[in-house]
């Protein structure tokens, strides 16, 4: 087995960048493909479709960067030579998950927002410093799964190089496995919604006010499975007591509870992003119902999201009462 | 936290007093000393605004009142019916959230927001108040029986998802302003004495974006969603489902 903590070193690194460039690449496509459509439809806007167009792609390339940003740390930290690097290795696996995933869906899903936010302003080209305004604050709420991706990363990239055993090894991986895989379905329920937000300022510009302060607020909701993601993450990083012998069986537990949290987000993040995503498209048809929409879509995504809260109930049964 | 670059933070230890040594009796200094200098900074501004509305026809008495009435205008569209105590209360959240995830553009200083128990403690203050409100506004019967609706098996539902509220918004604020300050703090740490990189960021401007794009713009926003997520759940707490 020489060498091969090295290939799982650079094999890390390299699927990290590659992951988040190839979907900020096909992102950033789509979104210059919205912008050429958006000016064959209202050639004289060519100007604020260009620009709104631009700073869209600028916001997601924030995925890009964090990817770019973790391979130059990891490759910065290349040279000191861990005691047992092979699981050390193996341990930088939950980077790919962390960074890499998330990285990945995110860079594709931002993509629909921008898209949606040129077309609406080809309907609406008066008011596109509002559009533009709204779609800069919705793309910015949506990166927040790439930045806690980046934390847990971060953090096993600090404890990578002192583990021991393998149950330690899969503890790193389930934790970058729990952040990774929980990022997706709330990564694509925040931009399905956040699509619809803009497409309702397109079709009605006096829902403006209602819609901003709606998906504000919504985004937040929505996201709220990514952070019971993080919350598993960092107790698998800190919380779980390290005691002594080599346990198998414990690293397979770490492994099913950051697997139990991760896949128990994906539901709970898509319907909850399809529940606001239906009460904004009314919201846009007709903002007087403002306040009786907002109020019963809050209240579904609160009942939606328990079953959230279930998985992360059994993943910390899982962690803490074995 | 040594493995990614942050330096345990110095304690004070209480446990003379309860005679333990568990992290649990000690307070993060830092986060106490800091947390004090931004409410400083934030009662010297509030006198400062103060002193200015005794201003007759003046640019900033205008400012300081068209600002108050933002914040009343948020207020009221949320909760459909003006209500002061709400408004001190949001407002108050607001600025207190705010001026602690700005604070760190001081040099030597880090935003209190950073540590999770100062943004666990605005998530109970507000949950706290959330539920005050509701009681005082139908009675403890109603709340109580809140609790059973739609019918009595949801009651697990309803307990998980009230705490559940106090936990996602605590955790929301805390991750992001913590992403933000780990990123640019490795930042700033990797270019400090780099002659060649400290001038490309500070001649190409990259230095003033990231942090006002880390700093300004996401703590406004953090803060922003904070005070919004606390009204929302005020008003769902406090109108009932008929009107």
């Amino acid at each position: 087995m020489e060498g091969f903590a090295e290939y799982m070193h650079y094999g890390t690194i390299a699927v990290t960048v590659a992951a988040n460039a190839l979907a900020v690449g096909i992102g950033q496509g789509i979104t210059s493909h919205g912008a050429l459509e958006a000016m064959d439809l209202q050639p004289s806007a060519r100007d604020e479709i260009t620009r709104a167009s631009i700073l869209g792609m600028a916001l997601m390339e924030t995925a890009a960067l964090m990817g770019t940003f973790i391979a130059f740390l990891l490759l910065l930290q290349t040279n000191s030579t861990a005691q047992n690097s092979t699981l050390a290795g193996f341990a930088e696996l939950g980077i790919v998950f962390a960074v890499g995933l998330s990285g990945f869906v995110l860079g594709i899903v931002s993509a629909f927002p921008a898209r949606a936010a040129c077309l609406a302003i080809a309907r609406q080209p008066f008011f596109s410093r509002q559009i533009v305004r709204f779609m800069l604050i919705a793309l910015s709420l949506l990166q927040t799964p790439i930045i806690f991706g980046l934390i847990v990363a971060l953090i096993i990239r600090g404890q990578a190089g002192s583990i021991e055993t393998v149950r330690d090894s899969l503890r790193l991986i389930a934790s970058g496995v729990c952040i990774g895989i929980g990022s997706i379905g709330p990564a694509i329920g925040l931009a399905f919604f956040t699509k619809s937000a803009c497409d309702g300022m397109g079709v009605n510009r006096s829902s403006y006010r209602q819609l901003f302060s709606f998906a504000l607020i919504s985004q937040a909701i929505i996201e709220t499975p990514i952070l019971f993601a993080l919350i598993v993450s960092v107790s698998l990083l800190f919380v779980v007591p390290a005691f002594g012998a080599e346990n198998l069986v414990d690293g397979i537990m770490f492994l099913a509870a950051g697997l139990c949290t991760g896949i128990g987000t994906i539901g709970p993040g898509i319907s909850s992003g399809k529940t606001a995503t239906e009460a904004s498209k009314q919201i846009a048809y007709n903002p007087e119902t403002y306040s009786a929409l907002s109020r019963v879509s809050m209240f579904a995504q609160g009942l939606i999201e328990t079953s959230a809260i279930y998985a992360v109930l059994i993943s910390f049964l899982l962690l803490f009462l074995r | 936290m040594s493995g990614i670059g942050i330096e345990e933070t110095e304690q004070w230890l209480i446990g003379p007093f309860f005679s333990s040594n568990h992290p649990f009796f000690s307070i993060n200094k830092h986060t106490v000393i800091y947390t004090w200098i931004t409410i400083g900074i934030l009662a010297a501004i509030l006198l400062v605004g103060r002193y200015l509305l005794s201003k007759k026809d003046s640019m900033a008495r205008f400012t300081t009142i068209y600002v108050v009435r933002l914040f009343v205008g948020m207020v009221d569209q949320a909760l459909s019916t003006f209500s002061f105590n709400h408004f001190v209360f949001i407002t108050a959240l607001f600025s207190f959230v705010f001026a602690c995830n700005l604070v760190s553009i001081i040099p030597w200083m880090e935003e209190p927001t950073t540590d999770l128990n100062t943004t666990l403690a605005l998530g109970i203050i507000s949950f706290l108040y959330t539920q005050v409100a509701a009681i005082g506004e139908g009675g403890l019967w109603k709340y109580i029986k809140g609790y059973f609706s739609p019918f009595f098996l949801m009651m697990p539902i309803n307990v998980v998802g009230k705490l559940a509220t106090v936990v996602s918004i605590s955790f929301r604020l805390f991750g992001n302003i913590f992403g933000g300050s780990i990123i640019s703090s490795i930042y700033f740490t990797a270019i400090r004495g780099n002659f060649t990189f400290e001038f490309i960021g500070l001649a190409s401007g990259f230095n003033l974006l990231l942090a006002g794009f880390f700093v300004i713009f996401e703590g406004f926003l953090q803060a922003f969603v904070f005070a919004m997520l606390s009204l929302t759940y005020l008003s769902l707490a406090t109108q009932s489902e008929g009107d």
